[in-house]
């Protein structure tokens, strides 16, 4: 706590200047650059912000209209993720490594599982943690993978490679711009998906 | 002559009949459960037969160490996995989902009977409205997809607390969905052993298998290991080291004797002849005690060797008699109402053994007096006839006799040594007492603090702590069980303790049981609250008719019991946690992480719950030992007076019990100071061994105080009593060398035991005696 002061302002400090580069480096890239996996990738990871607003759509066969969430997705390199949904309700997700911290607040539980028990969970980490640490090669490890589209307008189409994979999750896709995402949708396979929008006002 | 060969021939007959019998008779054991007492009250004798066959003793706590964490959680996946399939196991838990399909479907069809969330507001329209709106949730969640093909049929949500219960609380860090260690340097997993902790055989078997599914994981790599530990681990280490150390000790003794008496007589006849009564004394003690108990535990084997440090006395006696003059059987006849009279008191001191109820006492009891009654026989009958004619053992040194006279001298060492003894106990800062029971098991210290530590990073219960819920019937148990969960959860919640393992969370009372199906409304009344509920829920039509029908069956379900999960896991656990017993029924349940042992045993009285009590499995045992020895101490103080009393009608004197019985009782005394200055407290073992002390320092002082005839036969005498003790020291001075506790309190207390009887009962003896004649 002593040093959560001067460490954030660190950190926000840090951030602009790499945001501050990245942009002055995507600026200069543009003509040259040829449009691959890996340079989206490391573009995602240069652009990656801090915490991302998002508003998430789920479809499922069990219901007649989609349900809809707010919330924030954090990013902490190397390996820790947050999902904190904010509205209509509050439920957190951290993910740590191989553990996810899973705090409700309706439900009254917080409590630490493990990713493994999770595959689903797992697949999603995954391609988040690979796209956004730039590791392509990770990703193109686990995920046969798609993109199309131009550096302005892309589509980034990932399917898990190993029939284990497969049976969780049967495609997630990303659109986006530049290093920016606008969409994340995630399918199953019994057709059931939700899409999440991440919203464009909330950077900061 | 032709006796001789007589009696030679009738004892080889019957030698050999003997060892034929002890070769294909004879049960060795070696599990400490035999040696343990069937205890006294019910609570007590449950007890024990938990300890022997109960869930705690048959759990393994096993860690993979020496990898990086995701080499240890691959390891642990499929170790777990290949351990399932050996069928040595009940249960393997590595934090992988531990309930099978089967046992999952058993528990969705029996959810609404298994649940503790079917109550009668359950159905309302409210109530299903928050259960909907909660599923809603769900589906948002990322965690979705695992759930939501259980909603249709459930949506109250009755099938995911089951569940719930049966993960229990919250176990071990997990990594890659495996149990570990909180810094990730071992990969943890427990089992529960179908075979006993006791059964070491088995067990044995079982950690070779272990040891060898793990050496064939494939890809393992080279760096890892498994540790084990557990009951189980530590029974097949006991009998380990009691078999090891059983090896060594008799051959070290038996070595150390044949060599000393060699040297102290010059003499392979010699030597040749004393195994006779010594080898006849331990195979008939071993037929005795194998015919008696049905088996003899490899401590009493051990113990064996022990008479070859007492028995041996009795051909040396003879031996030290025989002289140019007399032939043996003569010599013999002369020494025998002396040698008789040793018997007597000795086997009177065993015999109390045998009335302690204790069964290891009472099988070293037995075993030491056909021992001793069998070579004192032989050595009379047999020995005495076997003794070839001329044989006459090498001359003594004459200066022994007024080395003797001058110690008498120094007759005041001896009270001043009892006093001496006496302020040493007073100020001693070692208790007098040992009451752990723990300090007498063989496990090595590096073995008991593996397995606290893996208890530790597991929460296993650490086979201490337990409540014991009973009653005539399941049901009553059960009921009672109902009774105190919510109290239960309270000393959970309170920290109080950490964790608890009860029955009635998993299986609910009939009446329970039938209470829920009451509340199960009727077909129509669920449709109209459920449409109710539904309304402005975007779930799609009819998606809740498998519900409708799963309540409409679940009204007329039959009861649920231990039987309908038999033979699965959920039933290995049941059985485990519910038993019966001779017509009596117990629910155990293992606590976990208790606090404060003193004060929950306050709480738990305070509840007045019927027939539900708090036990210290330990604390238990130890007032167990700490009662047997109190018996065993009454027992030796009574043995006492009777030996006073047979010695003063077999020596047709009370003076003459002064000089034979004050050196022994004061040696004693030096004894207990001197093995509590050694740092060690007395424990029931120590205590028996006093009887052994007191029979030894009886022999000496009945042989000191023998009147002589002539100043060789006198010399002759001592120098026999200084081999009798310098044995009877080596061989037990051996014994006190042992790991095994329990060895090592009887060589130590009879090493010095014997050394300061003859020492007091030397500077004693009575002179007058001895120049008179």
């Amino acid at each position: 706590m002593i040093f959560g002061r001067p460490l954030r302002k660190a950190i926000t400090g840090i951030s602009f200047l790499l945001l501050l580069g990245s942009g002055a480096l995507a600026a200069v890239d543009v003509p040259t650059a040829p449009w691959t996996i890996d340079g989206l990738v490391a573009l995602l990871k240069e652009q990656r912000e801090p915490s991302m607003r998002f508003e998430e759509a789920t479809y499922s066969s069990l219901l007649t209209e989609p349900l809809k969430v707010r919330g924030l997705l954090r990013f902490t390199p190397p390996a820790t993720m947050e999902k904190a949904i904010t509205e209509p309700f509050r439920e957190r997700y951290v993910i740590d490594g191989d553990r996810v911290l899973f705090e409700s607040e309706r439900k009254g539980i917080k409590r630490s599982i493990s990713l493994e028990d999770y595959p689903a969970l797992r697949s999603f980490v995954d391609a988040f943690r690979a796209s956004f640490t730039g590791d392509a090669a990770r990703l193109q490890k686990v995920y046969d993978v798609t993109l199309e589209g131009t550096r302005r307008q892309w589509t980034f189409l990932l399917r898990p490679r190993e029939a284990g994979g497969q049976s969780m999750v049967d495609y997630i896709l990303f659109t986006g711009s530049e290093g920016r995402v606008a969409t994340i949708a995630i399918r199953l396979p019994d057709g059931d998906r939700s899409v999440m929008t991440v919203l464009r006002e909330s950077t900061r | 002559m032709s006796r001789r060969f007589g009696v030679m021939g009738l004892w080889t007959l019957a030698m050999v009949c003997g060892l034929w019998l002890a070769a294909t008779q004879v049960s060795v054991h070696s599990e400490l459960a035999d040696l343990l007492p069937e205890g006294t009250t019910a609570t007590q004798r449950l007890l024990l037969t938990q300890v022997r066959t109960g869930v705690a003793g048959r759990l393994m706590l096993l860690a993979i160490e020496g990898g990086d964490p995701d080499d240890l959680a691959q390891a642990s996946q499929e170790f777990g996995t290949r351990l399932r399939a050996t069928g040595h196991f009940n249960i393997i838990g590595n934090g992988a989902q531990a309930l099978s399909k089967q046992d999952q479907e058993l528990l969705f069809r029996s959810r609404y009977l298994l649940s503790r969330q079917v109550t009668p507001e359950a159905f309302s329209v409210e109530s299903l409205r928050q259960s909907l709106e909660q599923r809603l949730d769900d589906l948002r969640s990322p965690l979705a997809s695992m759930i939501k093909e259980t909603i249709p049929g459930d949506p109250t949500g009755a099938f995911l607390g089951i569940l719930k219960d049966w993960a229990g609380q919250e176990g071990p860090a997990k990594h890659r969905g495996v149990w570990m260690s909180e810094d990730h340097t071992k990969a943890l997993l427990v089992a529960e052993t179908r075979a006993t902790g006791f059964d070491a055989d088995a067990q044995a078997t079982i950690q070779q298998d272990i040891r060898k599914t793990f050496e064939a994981l494939p890809g393992r790599s080279a760096s890892l290991r498994v540790v084990m530990s557990g009951p189980g681990v530590f029974a097949v280490e006991i009998k380990q080291t009691i078999e090891a150390e059983i090896w060594w000790l008799s051959t070290a003794a038996s070595t150390l004797v044949v060599l000393f008496l060699y040297a102290s007589y010059r003499s392979v006849t010699l030597v040749l002849l004393s195994v006779i009564p010594l080898s006849t004394g331990i195979v008939a003690g071993v037929l005795a005690v194998n015919s008696w108990f049905g088996f003899i535990h490899g401590i009493t084997l051990g113990f064996g060797i022990t008479l070859l440090g007492i028995v041996d006395d009795y051909p040396i006696h003879l031996f030290s008699h025989l002289n140019v003059r007399g032939s043996a059987p003569a010599v013999i006849r002369a020494i025998w109402p002396t040698m008789r009279l040793g018997v007597l008191t000795t086997v009177i001191g065993f015999s109390s053994l045998l009335l302690s109820g204790f069964p290891a006492l009472a099988q070293l009891g037995l075993f030491a007096v056909v021992g001793l009654v069998t070579a004192a026989l032989v050595t009379r009958y047999v020995l005495s006839v076997c003794v070839p004619p001329a044989f006459i053992p090498r001359d003594v040194p004459q200066k022994i006799v007024p080395a003797v006279a001058q110690l008498t001298r120094a007759k005041w060492l001896v009270p001043g040594a009892v006093v001496l003894a006496t302020f040493m106990l007073l100020w001693s800062d070692t208790p007098l007492w040992q009451t752990d029971l723990a300090s007498l098991s063989p496990v090595s210290d590096a073995r008991k603090r593996l397995d606290e530590q893996l208890r530790q990073d597991l929460g296993a219960p650490d086979v201490r702590d337990l409540l014991v819920i009973e009653g005539p019937t399941a049901e009553d148990v059960l009921q009672r069980g109902e009774a105190v969960i919510s109290q239960l959860e309270q000393l959970r919640t309170g920290e109080m303790v950490a964790g608890y393992d009860l029955v009635s969370s998993y299986l609910p009372s009939r009446r329970s049981q039938q209470a829920r199906q009451q509340v199960l409304p009727e077909r129509s009344v669920l449709e109209h609250n459920l449409q109710t509920a539904l309304s402005g829920l975007p779930f799609a039509p009819g998606l809740f008719t498998p519900f409708l029908d799963a309540i409409d069956a679940a009204r007329t379900q039959p009861m649920i019991d231990r039987d309908t999960f038999k033979s699965t896991a959920v039933g290995m656990k049941l059985g485990s946690l519910l038993i019966e017993q001779q017509g009596q029924w117990s629910a155990v349940v293992p606590l976990r992480g208790v606090a404060d042992r003193a004060r929950l045993a306050e709480i738990v009285a305070g509840w007045h719950a019927p027939g539900v009590a708090y036990v210290d499995l330990k604390e238990e045992s130890n007032l167990l030992m700490t009662a047997y020895r109190d018996r065993t101490l009454a027992i030796v103080a009574w043995g006492l007076l009777v030996i006073a009393v047979v010695l003063a009608v077999g020596l047709k004197s009370i003076s003459v019990l002064r000089p034979v019985l004050l050196p022994m009782m004061s040696a004693l005394v030096v004894v207990v100071a001197l093995v509590n200055a050694a740092g060690e407290s007395l424990s029931l073992f120590h205590v028996a061994t006093f009887l052994l002390v007191i029979g030894l320092g009886l022999d000496y002082a009945l042989f000191l105080n023998r009147p002589e005839g002539t100043g060789e036969e006198r010399a002759r005498t001592l120098y026999g009593l200084l081999v009798c003790s310098a044995t009877t020291i080596l061989v037990f001075g051996v014994l006190a060398c042992s790991a095994i506790p329990v060895l090592h309190a009887i060589g130590l207390t009879a090493a010095i035991g014997s050394f300061c009887c003859l020492l007091f009962a030397g500077m004693m003896a009575d002179e007058g005696a001895h120049a008179e004649a």
